[in-house]
């Protein structure tokens, strides 16, 4: 399902044991105070069993005793304060450390890894994980680290209680490691399953709310309500496995927790009854017992919320893998074969020339998209790639931009093969522009400097008054936030915006991939125009659902099934009378029928 | 046992097939409705709450009389009756507690699937004026957030009030012991309470603004993913990941805010019931010596202590949770009391025409003539949405069908034979073959149970009516190349289809539907010439002789309309045959594709 790398087990336990060594002095504190802390926590039984022991014999100095447990009080408040902090600050520390890494490991992608594993499921990773991340650092894993150094505490004070009592105490640990092993394997899936039935439920609410003009429309209000119904049933019966589950568990863990208390009172009373053990020790090993219930819970309930948290860390440093993999390497700028003359720049005038030679790909083993393409485009021209839904039209722009490589030969730029050129220069010579239109949720400017950061204003005016957009842009203004949080551009505005960044970045080769679908015709033909005119002298290569852009283009190439079936300029294929001309005519001939 | 029983019998009823008419005119009445509906589990699991509770707290008792008779006495049987008795009391507890589970999940789920189908409902009735009356994102909100919170509300109410009748319970047990020690216990919780409320307070404000940082650096996170094609392919990687960074410090320094405030809230939480403890045992040791408690009691009273301070805990999360389910219920409240619009409080006027006429809107002049293949195209993008919905009966006065007003049939009867089919109109996630077939609802019950016993004999029919309108939209090649065909589940609103293949199935669907009035907003805008050609030859040769209005200007699309109607400025400004129209001027500069001609 993952089409993202994720990270074995190892590499997770690994990576866990580099963060902690990469933090050794806040980590070793935060344990040691924590530790204090709890050692404060226990002196109260231990004083109270001395109290029990002396008050009868008379020998009992009750003031001082409560001095000291006044101290005790004091200092357990106090460090389990300076605990929680520090180990707040630590971990708010390596989850900063965690996202931002992943973020740049995400920035870091090959494009041909984006292009696969598709942008959902890097956003899925983004938010799915780097918050479940989020919620391990600062419940989970705190309240865990304070739980096990409690338990180890409690455990070696009842040692030094009295070691006769160790057994008694530690009577429910079978039990209770039996009863959590069968419960937690059991468990996740069923928490995933019944998160899995809200998510479907509350995306089917979701969907009844924002698409209720839809259901109004259609008339599907009952299909709506019965939509809600079914995932309700679906919800309801994860729930009913879960509460079964807990069911088999909690009674067994409740009682697990009472057990060792009553086997230290019992256990450690025949003892004392017999003169092996002093009362005191009885009582403060019972209270103890006691104490144990409240840490072992905890670290009960968080072991399955550690269990997701390593899932979603596996995930997060998968991510890692597929920027740092080299097969994946189309350009990735983590690895520049320096052997390429990249860095030797061609004489000016073959800037923008492109050669397919016998290219054929394929996304999956058995099915060729492209095959056996051979096309030569020229320095500056301009071809447009037309013909039928699926015949591989996008793939060749995809090729071409060198996000794929070609399964069988060779793609040429300036005599350069594309497929292992670096990022840096990659962009330089070539840029895709897909119908997919993202506004960045940052200024209009910003938007627009990503593509040529050193851009004053008269450039990125000059750039929006050439494709058109400079009056809505001068209207929204270039300092104002757009896209999510801010003001919502429209498809049409986000896709000439695409169009202004990709003339301001004024690669050597353009490939607009129906770039323009979302403006209106007349505006996409002025906008594609003054593109051309804004570009002059580069190559552009533009996939195109409407004729009118094939026939403003030098050449265009007709594919059917993965072959280039014609080529030549318009006028040459309107006489040749093939598919081409038969389609134009049906733009215009529809008059004449 | 009577409430086993009644347990399987209520939760076999979840979901509730009608969930009645909720009291929405304020959070309290809603959430009193609720109650109401739910008495009997939330009866239950306060019931099961204050025994799971009782029994916790008796267990100190337990254990000072096992020391008192046990080991003081030295009685060796004693000693065995107690600790028996404290396994029992164990054994309970346990018992009160999973059923106390199960009782409040009933209750929970009841509230929030309740509401979930109720809201579910409304958005359906509010239909297109939802959007108008309030912002969608405030009710995704509800559906995502609200209706869980409300749940958590229902379900925490018997452990809350167990605490209660615990804390009330101790405080009891203690006075009749020794009422000196009751007295510190019963004045020491309250100021406790109120200790720790002083620091509750500024730590949801601070966690309040973290999440609310959290969630911006999560959006910029989800920004970059979303655009990370465009990133990639254009630059700019530097700039957001420092972007980025940025926020990430803010929250952690937002983060660490909290921590302090989490840490003094840890100090004054651990402080305060331990130093109560101590005055407990310093007062009991010296009742001790004076011989008017016994070891046991003092024993009990420190187990007590220790206890109060985790029921007090409870008390103050559940506090928590009930307020967050007042404050959703209030939303939940105010979306379902919306009103549903004038059209919903009016009875209709006239009734539906027997015979299709001419769907007219005098404002701008269009008429789509009945059983006609009518084009319109449009100088100004704008004007074609805002007339479809004119036309369609959303928005504004004055549009006819045959000889009556549009606003005086009934609703419902408009909505089912005028389709307006818009991009922006939505592809519901789940199995295409369900999604794309839509058999409106019936509006007789009777009817729409007929409809589902026919519906095995009909599937067949059904799937072929289905390929065919899938032929006619060009989208018969999307289907074949999804995995599992019409079965495969379409998930996130198709997010995963480009823009030109929704287009494709969005109109596939409105030809399910088969509608006496289509009106198509730009249906082909995003698909390629050569499809575009052969949607245009079908769609006019299915449609023939019922009435149709496409707004487009692709030259294709209106070659192949009966008459075209070319819209300036919001007005019919020429008709007649797109071979006629192109001789105007104008209107060959909207949908001319031909260079040369111009």
């Amino acid at each position: 399902m993952d089409r993202l790398p994720v990270s074995s087990a190892a590499e997770v336990r690994a990576y866990a044991r580099r963060l902690a060594r990469g933090h050794p002095r806040a980590l070793a504190l935060a344990v040691a105070v924590h530790a204090a802390g709890a050692i404060c926590g226990l002196a109260m039984p231990l004083l109270l069993g001395d109290l029990i022991e002396r008050i009868p014999r008379g020998t009992a100095d009750v003031e001082t005793v409560i001095a000291l447990a006044v101290m005790f009080v004091l200092g357990q408040a106090f460090l389990s304060g300076v605990a929680i902090y520090l180990s707040a600050r630590l971990g708010e520390q390596v989850l900063a450390e965690l996202r931002e890494r992943f973020v740049d490991d995400v920035l870091a992608m090959p494009l041909a890894t984006v292009e696969r594993a598709g942008t959902g499921e890097v956003v899925a990773r983004t938010t799915r994980d780097v918050g479940l991340l989020a919620n391990a650092v600062r419940q989970a894993v705190p309240d865990a680290m304070l739980a096990v150094t409690t338990i180890v505490m409690i455990v070696g004070a009842v040692l030094l209680t009295d070691p006769l009592l160790l057994l008694p105490c530690l009577s429910a640990v079978p039990v209770l490691w039996l009863a959590a092993r069968w419960y937690l394997t059991r468990a996740h899936a069923g928490y995933v399953r019944q998160n899995a039935a809200y998510a479907d439920l509350a995306e089917g609410l979701t969907q009844t709310v924002e698409g209720a003009r839809t259901v109004e429309a259609l008339g599907i209000a009952r299909r709506r309500a019965e939509r809600a119904d079914h995932d309700i049933a679906s919800a309801y019966s994860a729930e009913r496995y879960t509460l079964g589950l807990r069911t088999v568990f909690l009674p067994i863990s409740d009682l697990s927790y009472a057990l060792p208390v009553v086997a230290v009172l019992v256990i450690g009373g025949l003892l004392y009854l017999d003169g092996l053990v002093s009362l005191a020790a009885v009582t403060t090993g019972a209270l103890y017992a006691l104490q144990l219930v409240g840490p072992v819970d905890v670290l009960l309930y968080w072991l399955n919320e550690l269990q997701l948290s390593g899932a979603a860390l596996a995930r997060l440093i998968g991510v890692r893998g597929a920027s740092a993999d080299p097969d994946a390497g189309v350009g990735a700028d983590a690895a520049p074969a320096p052997s390429r003359p990249s860095a030797a720049r061609p004489p000016s005038r073959d800037i923008g020339h492109v050669t397919f030679k016998s290219v054929s790909f394929a996304y999956h083993d058995d099915h060729d998209v492209v095959r056996d393409l051979d096309l030569e485009i020229h320095r500056g021209e301009r071809l447009a790639i037309v013909g039928p839904s699926g015949a591989g039209k996008s793939t060749v722009g995809r090729l071409l931009a060198g996000i794929y490589e070609p399964r069988v030969g060779s793609i040429a730029l300036d005599g350069l093969p594309t497929a292992g050129l670096p990022l840096s220069e990659l962009r330089r010579r070539v840029a895709l522009v897909t119908q997919e239109h993202h506004v960045f949720s940052a200024t209009l400017a910003e938007n627009l400097l990503m593509a040529r950061p050193d851009a004053n204003r008269a450039e990125l005016e000059a750039a929006l008054r050439a494709l058109d957009a400079w009056d809505w842009a001068a209207d929204i203004g270039l300092a104002t936030p757009v896209g999510s949080g801010g003001l919502d551009l429209s498809p049409a505005q986000a896709q000439q915006l695409a169009l202004v960044r990709l003339a301001l970045a004024d690669p050597h080769v353009l490939v607009l991939d129906e770039a323009t679908s979302l403006l209106a015709s007349q505006t996409a033909r002025r906008v594609e125009r003054s593109l051309s005119a804004l570009v002059k002298g580069r190559t552009v290569v533009a996939i195109a659902h409407r004729l009118q852009t094939a026939h403003d283009a030098d050449r265009i190439a007709v594919m059917e099934r993965g072959r280039v079936v014609e080529l030549g300029s318009h006028d040459e294929l309107v006489r040749a009378g093939g598919s081409y001309a038969a389609l134009w005519r049906s733009w215009h001939g529809a008059s004449e029928n | 046992m009577r409430g086993v029983g009644l347990t399987s019998r209520l939760m076999r009823l979840l979901p509730e097939p009608d969930p009645g008419a909720p009291d929405c005119r304020s959070p309290l009445r809603y959430l009193v409705w609720l109650t109401t509906g739910l008495r009997v589990p939330i009866l239950f699991s306060v019931a099961f709450g204050i025994l799971f509770m009782v029994c916790q707290a008796l267990m100190p008792a337990a254990i000072g009389r096992a020391l008192d008779h046990g080991l003081i006495a030295r009685d060796r049987g004693a000693l065995l009756l107690w600790g028996a008795a404290l396994l029992g009391l164990a054994a309970v507890q346990a018992a009160a507690s999973i059923a106390q589970d199960r009782w409040a999940l009933t209750a929970s789920l009841g509230a929030s699937f309740r509401s979930t189908q109720l809201v579910t409902g409304k958005s359906s009735a509010l239909g297109a004026s939802l959007r108008r009356q309030v912002p969608t994102g405030e009710v995704v909100g509800v559906a995502t957030d609200d209706i869980g919170a409300l749940g958590r509300a229902f379900d925490v109410v018997g452990r809350a009030a167990g605490s209660a009748a615990v804390i009330a319970a101790v405080a009891a047990i203690m006075i009749s012991t020794s009422w000196r020690l009751g007295l510190v216990v019963l004045l020491g919780v309250p100021l406790m309470l109120w200790v720790t409320g002083l620091l509750v307070r500024p730590l949801h404000r601070r966690k309040h603004r973290v999440r609310d940082l959290q969630g911006e650096l999560t959006g910029r996170a989800v920004d970059i993913a979303s655009g990370l094609r465009v990133l990639r392919g254009i630059g700019g990687e530097e700039q957001f990941s420092t972007r980025y960074q940025e926020k990430s410090q803010q929250v952690r320094a937002a983060a660490l805010r909290v921590a302090r405030v989490e840490a003094a809230l840890t100090t004054v939480t651990s402080l305060l019931p331990g130093l109560m403890l101590v005055i407990v045992i310093w007062l009991g040791a010296r009742y001790v010596v004076a011989g008017t408690l016994s070891v046991g009691e003092l024993v009990t009273f420190y187990g007590y202590t220790a206890y109060l301070a985790l029921a007090m805990r409870r008390m103050s999360s559940s506090a928590h949770s009930l307020t967050a389910g007042y404050v959703a219920a209030g939303r939940i409240a105010r979306i379902l009391s919306l009103p549903e619009g004038r059209e919903a409080a009016e009875p209709p006027r006239s009734t539906w025409p027997a015979a299709p006429g001419p769907l007219t809107d005098p404002v701008s002049a269009l008429t789509a003539p009945p059983g006609r293949f009518t084009a319109v195209a449009c100088a100004s993008p704008c004007d074609a949405s805002v007339l479809a919905d004119r036309l369609g009966g959303y928005a504004g006065d004055g549009v006819t069908y045959g000889t009556s007003p549009l606003r005086d049939l009934p609703r419902d009867e408009v909505r089912r034979r005028v389709l307006v089919v818009d991009n922006d109109a939505r592809l519901f996630s789940g199995p295409l073959r369900t999604e794309l077939r839509t058999t409106a609802d019936t509006s007789d019950p009777s009817e729409a149970s007929g409809t589902a016993d026919a519906a095995g004999a009909s599937g067949a029919s059904d799937t072929a009516l289905l390929m065919e309108a899938l032929d006619t939209a060009a989208a018969r090649d999307i289907v074949d190349g999804l995995p599992h065909g019409l079965d495969t589940v379409i998930r996130g609103s198709g997010h995963e289809l480009s823009g030109g293949q929704l287009q494709r199935l969005r109109l596939a669907r409105a030809l399910t539907v088969d509608p006496e009035v289509l009106i198509l907003v730009e249906p082909t805008s995003a698909v390629d010439a050569h499809t575009e050609e052969r949607i245009a030859a079908r769609l006019t040769a299915r449609r023939r002789g019922r009435t149709t209005l496409v707004f487009t200007t692709s030259p294709v699309m209106l070659g192949r309309a009966d008459s075209v109607a070319f819209v300036e400025r919001g007005r019919v400004v020429a008709e007649g045959t797109h071979a006629a129209l192109l001789d105007d001027r104008r209107y060959r500069a909207v949908v001319a594709r031909e260079e040369n001609a111009a």
